[in-house]
Formats: C-alpha cells, sequence, structure tokens
C-alpha cells in the first residue's frame, strides 16, 4: 500500500501520529548490544568470524569489532539472513568506523580487541541509527572511554519527485513504512556538535533538499544525546543509591559535565 | 552424541580437586557456587517482549547468560497427498464441500466398495459439521513434523556447527516426540500453522546452554497466541483481527482464557483447550559425577562429569481420576509428567587425555620399555616384570588416587541412567519444581 503523504503537508501529522520533528520514544526497533573485552585479539578467529573490524587511534589503539545479528523474526514477515549479507556487513563496518572515531582506544593495547555484539531482536526503521546509538550506549556503559556520545538519526523528505519540491517537508525518525516510500539519511554526529561522522543515504534525493534533511537529522541527533545522557545519568544515580559506587567520586565527576 | 567442547583453562590438579569435591558422599556434593545438587541457578524471566511476534520470552540466568526466543507463525497449505488412503478421503472431501453440486453427482453414482466407505466418513463429517461441535473433529486432527521450524543462532559458531546442529536437533525432538504439540496446528483439512521457533542466545555461551534455550522455548511458546478462527469448517481460514481475542497455543486451566477460547467453536484451538491443559516440553541437563546427580551444571561442573544427560519431559494432561484431587486444592494438582527422550552428551572431560604416570612416560625420562618386551619371555611375564619394575603404571589404570585427575572412561552405567531420569521425573522433583517456576512468569 502506498503511503499517502498528502495528509503530511495539511495536518503535519504522520502515519503513527507524530508531527514531522518528533522523535519516536518507543519505536518499535529493538536492539541489544552486548560489549566483551578488550581481550587479547585473536588472528584465527577474526578471519573465520564475520565482524568488521575497525583499528581506534591510527592503529595504536584497540581494535573494534561490530557483529550485528537480525533475529530472524524481527520483520513482520520472518526472514533469514546469512551472516554474508551484504547489507549487514556494510552497516557493521559504517558503525566500526564510526565508533573507532570516538573511542579513545589508546587507553588499551594495540593488540587488543573490544567486541560489539548488536543483536536485532525488532526491525521498525531507522535500523543502522538505533544500531549506532545502542552501541554508543552500551559502550559507555561498559566504561569504554569515548570523547562523547556518537549518536545518530535519520531524517527524509515527503516528496520524491521535483515538481512538489517547494511543498516538501523534511522529516524526522523515520518508520519502515516512510523508510521504503521516501527519500531518507541516516546522519551520525559526535555528541551535540554538528561535525558528522557517518552519512549513509541509499535513495535518490534532490540535492537542493539534502541540506534540510542534514540539518533535521542534526538536529535529531541532539535530542538522541541528551536521550542517552539522561539514561546514562539515571542508571549513576541508581548505582549510587545502590551503593555500587561512593557518592563523593561520583558526584564531582558528574558536576563537571 | 555431540560434545560441549569448550576451552577451560584448568588444571589436572583443579579438574581433580572439582571432581572429588562432587562426588563427596557424606554430606553430599560441593559445587563451586554453593547449590544444592537438584538447585537451578536463579533465573530472572519476561514474556511478550516483542510485540512483532507471535509469543516470545527470554531468560536471564544469574551467571550472565541470556537468550531470547520469537515464534512467528503464518498459515500454510497442507498438501493432500493423492497416494494415502485417508489423505484421498478428505482430498475428496474437499471437492465436495468447495462445490456441492459435484458431491450429490457423485453420490448417485453407484459406488464401489472402496468408494463406498469413503461416502460413509464423509457423510459423518456432515452430520458432525452440521452439529457444529467443535471438539467432534478432535480425532481428525492430525500433525506433521514438517510443520514446525526451529533454529539455534549462538555468537561466534557458524550456523551449521555441530553443536548448534546438535542443540536444534535435541530442542526438535523433545517438541516433536509426543505428537500432540503439531495436532495444535492443525486448522483444517487444507491449512495449517506453520511456526518459525527462533532461539538466539544472546551472550557468548558460558555454559552449555541447553538447558536455558529448552527452558527459553518453553516459555515462549506458553506465551504464543493465534488468531482467533473466524472462518468454518474447511473454508479459507479467516480470522479475527483482534489480537485481544487471540487464544494462547497452550491455554491455561484456570484462568479466563482458557474458557473464552472453549466458548469459540472454532475446531483446532478450541479442541486442544476442551482437553485439560498441557505443558511445552522442557529439557533438563543432569550429570553424574560418581554417585551423586547433580543438576543444571555449570561449565566447570561439566568439566568433571562421568556423564552427563539431556531428558526432556513433557506434562500431559494432569490425570483427574484420583479422589484426593477434590480435598487438594487446585494450586497443588499432581503434575502427569511423562519422559520424551533422553540424550546422552559428551562432557568435556572426556576429551581431556587421561594422565601418564611419569615413570612410562618418555617426556618426563621415564622408560617406555617396560611396556614392549624385548626378549622372548611370554607377554605375560613381561607384563609383570613390568608391573614389578613401575608398580605406578598398574596403578593408574587400575584405581583412582586422590588429588589426581583422571578422566573418565567408559560410558554411563544403565543404573546411573536410570537413577538421573528417575530424579527429573520424581514427584515434586525438579522438573516439576521448574515447571511451577515458569508458571509464575506473567504472560503479558
Amino acid at each position: 500500500m502506498p503511503l499517502d503523504t498528502s495528509t503530511y503537508n495539511l495536518a503535519l501529522l504522520r502515519v503513527d501520529g507524530r508531527r514531522w520533528n518528533e522523535l519516536r520514544q518507543q519505536g518499535n526497533t529493538k536492539i541489544q548490544c552486548i560489549i566483551t573485552g578488550p581481550n587479547e585479539r585473536d588472528a584465527s578467529k577474526n578471519t573465520s568470524s564475520s565482524a568488521s573490524t575497525a583499528p581506534t587511534a591510527g592503529g595504536a589503539g584497540a581494535t573494534l569489532a561490530v557483529s550485528i545479528m537480525i533475529a530472524p523474526f524481527a520483520t513482520v514477515d520472518r526472514k533469514r539472513r546469512g551472516r554474508n549479507d551484504k547489507r549487514v556487513q556494510e552497516m557493521q563496518t559504517t558503525i566500526a568506523c564510526g565508533l573507532a572515531a570516538a573511542v579513545q582506544g589508546q587507553a588499551y593495547g594495540p593488540r587488543s580487541t573490544i567486541h560489539i555484539a548488536l543483536n536485532v531482536l525488532s526491525q521498525d526503521g531507522s535500523l543502522l541509527a538505533g544500531l549506532i546509538n545502542a552501541a554508543s550506549l552500551a559502550l559507555v556503559d561498559a566504561g569504554v572511554p569515548m570523547t562523547d556520545y556518537l549518536v545518530a538519526c535519520t531524517a527524509g523528505s515527503t516528496s520524491s519527485y521535483a515538481a512538489a519540491d517547494e511543498a516538501a517537508d523534511p522529516l524526522l525518525d523515520l518508520n519502515t513504512q516512510e523508510e521504503q516510500e521516501l527519500p531518507f539519511l541516516t546522519l551520525a554526529t559526535l555528541g551535540a556538535t554538528d561535525k558528522v561522522v557517518a552519512m549513509v543515504c541509499e535513495s535518490r534525493v534532490q540535492l537542493t533538499r539534502l541540506e534540510g534533511m542534514m540539518a533535521t537529522a542534526a538536529d535529531g541527533c541532539k535530542a538522541a544525546r541528551d536521550f542517552l545522557d539522561g539514561v546514562v545519568r539515571d542508571k549513576g544515580e541508581l548505582m549510587v543509591q545502590e551503593g555500587a559506587i561512593g557518592r563523593g567520586e561520583v558526584v564531582s565527576s558528574m558536576d563537571l559535565d | 552424541m555431540s560434545s560441549t567442547s569448550q576451552h577451560l583453562l584448568l588444571s589436572p590438579a583443579e579438574l581433580a580437586y572439582l571432581h572429588g569435591s562432587l562426588s563427596l558422599t557424606t554430606p553430599g556434593p560441593i559445587r563451586p557456587d554453593g547449590r544444592a545438587p537438584a538447585q537451578f541457578r536463579p533465573l530472572t524471566a519476561e514474556t511478550g517482549i516483542l510485540p512483532g511476534t507471535n509469543g516470545s520470552a527470554r531468560i536471564c540466568f544469574a551467571d550472565g547468560t541470556e537468550a531470547v526466543v520469537g515464534v512467528k507463525a503464518e498459515v500454510e497449505k497442507t498438501p493432500v497427498s493423492p497416494y494415502e488412503f485417508v489423505a484421498s478421503t478428505e482430498g475428496r472431501k474437499d471437492h465436495s464441500t468447495s462445490i456441492p453440486q459435484k458431491k450429490k453427482g457423485r453420490k448417485s453414482k453407484k459406488p464401489t466398495e472402496d468408494e463406498e466407505t469413503t461416502m460413509d466418513v464423509d457423510d459423518e463429517d456432515d452430520d458432525e459439521e452440521e452439529a457444529g461441535d467443535g471438539s467432534a473433529a478432535v480425532e481428525k486432527v492430525r500433525g506433521s513434523p514438517d510443520w514446525v521450524e526451529l533454529s539455534v543462532e549462538i555468537p561466534g559458531l557458524r550456523d551449521d556447527d555441530s553443536g548448534t546442529v546438535f542443540l536444534t536437533s535435541m530442542l526438535t525432538e523433545a517438541l516433536l516426540a509426543d505428537g500432540e504439540f503439531v495436532k495444535k496446528l492443525w486448522i483444517n483439512r487444507r491449512f495449517h500453522w506453520k511456526l518459525y521457533l527462533d532461539i538466539i542466545l544472546i551472550s557468548p555461551p558460558l555454559s552449555y546452554p541447553l538447558p536455558l534455550l529448552s527452558l527459553t522455548t518453553h516459555l515462549a511458546l506458553l506465551a504464543t497466541r493465534l488468531p482467533r478462527l473466524k472462518s468454518e469448517a474447511d473454508e479459507d481460514p479467516m480470522f479475527d483481527d483482534d489480537w485481544a481475542a487471540a487464544t494462547f497455543l497452550y491455554p491455561r486451566q484456570d484462568t479466563s482464557s482458557g474458557k473464552a477460547s472453549n466458548k469459540s467453536k472454532q475446531s483446532s484451538a478450541a479442541a486442544a483447550a476442551a482437553a485439560p491443559a498441557s505443558r511445552p516440553p522442557i529439557t533438563l541437563l543432569v550429570m553424574a559425577v560418581g554417585d551423586n546427580i547433580i543438576f543444571d551444571p555449570s561449565k566447570e561442573e561439566l568439566a568433571v562429569a562421568d556423564s552427563a544427560v539431556a531428558v526432556s519431559v513433557a506434562e500431559g494432561p494432569s490425570s483427574e481420576s484420583e479422589p484426593e484431587s477434590d480435598s487438594i486444592p487446585a494450586t497443588t494438582t499432581k503434575r502427569n509428567l511423562h519422559l520424551l527422550s533422553v540424550r546422552t552428551i559428551d562432557p568435556p572431560s572426556r576429551l581431556t587425555p587421561p594422565g601418564v604416570p611419569n615413570s612410562v612416560n618418555a617426556s618426563a625420562w621415564g622408560t617406555m620399555t617396560a611396556a614392549t618386551p624385548t626378549t622372548t619371555t611370554t607377554p605375560a611375564s613381561a607384563n609383570e616384570g613390568g608391573a614389578a619394575k613401575h608398580p605406578d603404571a598398574r596403578v593408574t589404570e587400575t584405581e583412582d588416587v586422590v588429588g589426581v585427575w583422571k578422566a573418565p572412561r567408559g560410558g554411563a552405567k544403565f543404573a546411573m541412567l536410570g537413577a538421573m531420569v528417575a530424579k527429573v521425573l520424581e514427584r515434586g522433583g525438579v522438573a516439576e519444581e521448574v515447571l511451577d517456576g515458569l508458571e509464575g512468569v506473567d504472560l503479558g
């Protein structure tokens, strides 16, 4: 069923009831991320597994190995993906290279590897953005030193033909149905700054609209960064309350932020 | 047989210590994590985590291993085999129901003896359908093992890794063993549900994941719901859009959902609902060290197991003929457990080579000459001479020495296998305890 974007311009409400610039607080995309390591690099294992790797700090730091597993039940129709799916591999590489820019890998030896295993349990659009945010949050939770959160967001445009150029609106954080119909891009920035770390655009898009989409996505990234930061701070507060960490050291370090 | 081959960095001395403490008889075995022999690792479980599936569950063991299971169902056409007698009658039945005129025409024909019997069956069917009694179709409900597809995904292992394949087949075997499960997927003569069970181990396999995967699958199946059927008999299936009206694959006896599905007069799920509640199978890992039987072994414990067995049990319809059941409250009804399958599993202890005494170990400057007779003496006397020269050699072959690790040899003893299975099935035993525990999980 084609997505009817005519209502988008009038009411500025989308299929799931959001306005054009609203993020989904509880989307149906569900991702789990497990960080293991840093371990000693296993040369024999690296060649056999399908994980994508990227060295941090110009080869002097730890290597990041990212592997994505998309559950067969993640999509509406059950679909089994092979491990060597080219799309998945490309996403792995994008994430590994993107995170390598943010992770302070020199804290670990050059022969160590941090394994990032991402499990996609439910998929409803903005897959790559969700994966990047999940990996970033998990790395912070694991205590891996990073310069800032690597946050990502998707942005799209409401019309796909040139005639409706003036009427086209940018959209933030697309769901599956919108992704299938509309041009969109995924943008990853380093924290709240406008430093673009990665940008992926697989659909045809008018060049005049690209800038607007990127600006929208960067705003979305800011919101995502604030959200992730809030989650980390809540977790920190909880840990202090439970007595997992001493009060003094944590409060001082959090005040510094 | 499969091996749970994992690289465990335990020295022979550590293995011997573990084996020694696990095979203690007087105070019972002492496990490294302080559990009782029949105690499971504490676990957290939740269901209904994935809105896009028919049923899902997640279980997290205290040691950090975690698994997610998603169940998806699709409607599939049942192929009708022209060779099978029963199938052929049903095939004709299909035509007759879809095109009533044809059926009448056939009836007027003079039937052969073979045809006559089929016509009789047809007539009976019609009567039943007219009565609109869903439970009357119970005998016709069939199932095929092809209707279930199960996949296991373990991080770091290939799909065709022998361990993964063995886990898959063991879990599938437990599901299909009694043939009751696939009958639940029957919609009508022409259609059935195809159930896809995808099991994903989220964490790296810290211990042999069989019990974890089995319990998660059990929970996911308990939470699985199929849309309520609106169409009748052999029509193309039509389902109720309302997910709230969907029926559980394993309806619960004492909840309102079970009653609701009883009322609905659809054939398959209602038939299952009308029968006393049964439960999906669980597979438990049991191991033996010496005379001790230990449940849910961790990786370290499995490394010194004399034998390990995977026992699959299922709960059948509970026997209500017993007169005591009236006096006992509903919460303590007896479970009717039955054994589905037993599989032996190669513990890693079988892969470790036995120790060699220094006296015959060439790399420890021992001499190998004693074992190989060089003179013309008979082999027996040569061996005697060898044993006389190196008393260690015989001792290590025959006796256990305290503090020296000796890999188990030979298979599991029959008596021990029997004892292990009995311990799983006994009243108030581990299987019941696990089932009770999982029943407490809220099916969201």
